[in-house]
């Protein structure tokens, strides 16, 4: 009897801490990432530092002086600079870029900066489009990118693995 | 002794004038000023010439910032911003991309006279009825020091230059 009532106990104590599991994991998968907020973002002065993470489906820009939080699905576009340079140089121009820098072989790598970019266009309550730029360290953008869009926000520009994504062609049945 | 003190004060006098009529005659040439007292800034253009997210972000961030700033207008509205369409006096303000050269921040730290950004865009403001009150195309560069988007700052200031020069919050003079 006493063995039976343990399990039923057990059983609703998992039933009810489950969930609560699930989301302290969910929260643990966060990034947070340090990064600077060159403009945009309001009430925040220009070239501000802080830590950036998703959680909770905002956009969250932590720095010494308080939070800002940004909707993921009142993003319209969010945008990293491989992004805009794909689009704008071809991807044989980003790889021939990043090859060469500007045109001067490695010689000159001691002056590039390895920071991704980060862009996003938001509406506020009333509707007015808002911009903010944001640097942090090389190959973050894309990580963060993909959990904004995960978590409700627009782009202009696909994920590149996700464009590079082709459908295959239906074999030919051979007959 | 007396004379000398006269020829002096006379020739004061005379330099004075000098000086000061041609300018008080060229703050009477200026055109009057229109009167508006907010304006709305459009997102910016760039359909021809493909602009980076982050310089369009940049310019148009920039705009608002200068123009709060320097408190042409009462107030400034955001593209899409529903507010707009209550205010009186309300001026548009779109900015299209014509000219864009992205230049190189090591360029410019390794040569200082390459690399320099520059940045052309056509602004065009309008009234409530879509008439065009001025068109103007400003430029913004940066050529020795600085990262590529402060070419955006350069344009933002020299763009609410010219809206100061024509445009008033206070009843234009006639």
């Amino acid at each position: 009897m006493i063995s039976t009532m343990k399990v039923v106990v057990m059983a609703a104590a998992l039933l009810f801490f489950a969930p609560l599991m699930c989301v302290s994991q969910g929260q643990q998968a966060q990034t947070e990432m340090q990064a600077v907020q060159l403009i945009g973002l309001g009430g925040v002065k220009q070239n501000t530092k802080g830590q950036l993470t998703v959680i909770n489906g905002t956009l969250r820009f932590i720095h010494a002086k308080g939070n800002v939080d940004v909707a993921a699905t009142s993003i319209e576009d969010v945008v990293t600079g491989k992004d805009s340079q794909r689009v704008i140089d071809g991807t044989f121009g980003t790889v021939a870029s990043i090859a060469a820098p500007y045109g001067s072989g490695s010689a000159l790598g001691l002056f590039r900066k390895k920071v991704d970019i980060l862009t996003i266009q938001y509406r506020d309550a009333d509707g007015g489009l808002h911009g903010a730029i944001f640097t942090m360290p090389s190959g973050r953008a894309e990580m963060l990118k993909k959990e904004l869009i995960a978590q409700g926000a627009h782009t202009t520009i696909p994920m590149q693995a996700d464009s590079n994504k082709t459908t295959p062609a239906p074999k030919e049945q051979k007959q | 002794m007396r004379l000398n003190f006269r020829n002096a004060a006379a020739c004061f006098v005379s330099l004075g004038l000098f000086f000061v009529v041609p300018i008080l005659r060229a703050q009477e040439r200026q055109p009057a000023k229109t009167r508006a007292s907010a304006i709305q800034v459009m997102n910016i253009r760039s359909d021809a010439i493909k602009l980076p997210t982050e310089f369009q972000v940049s310019l148009y961030e920039n705009l608002i910032d200068q123009l709060e700033k320097r408190a042409v207008f009462q107030r400034v509205y955001r593209d899409g911003d529903r507010n707009a369409s209550t205010a009186a006096d309300l001026v548009t303000l779109q900015c299209t991309v014509v000219k864009f050269n992205k230049g190189s921040e090591t360029m410019r730290q390794v040569t200082t006279v390459a690399g320099a950004t520059s940045m052309t865009l056509r602004c065009q403001f309008t009234d409530k009825a879509g008439n065009s009150l001025l068109v103007r195309d400003i430029t913004g560069k940066v050529r020795f020091f600085g990262g590529n988007l402060k070419a955006t700052y350069d344009f933002a200031k020299k763009a609410v230059s010219a809206a100061e020069e024509n445009f008033s919050s206070v009843a234009a003079r006639s």
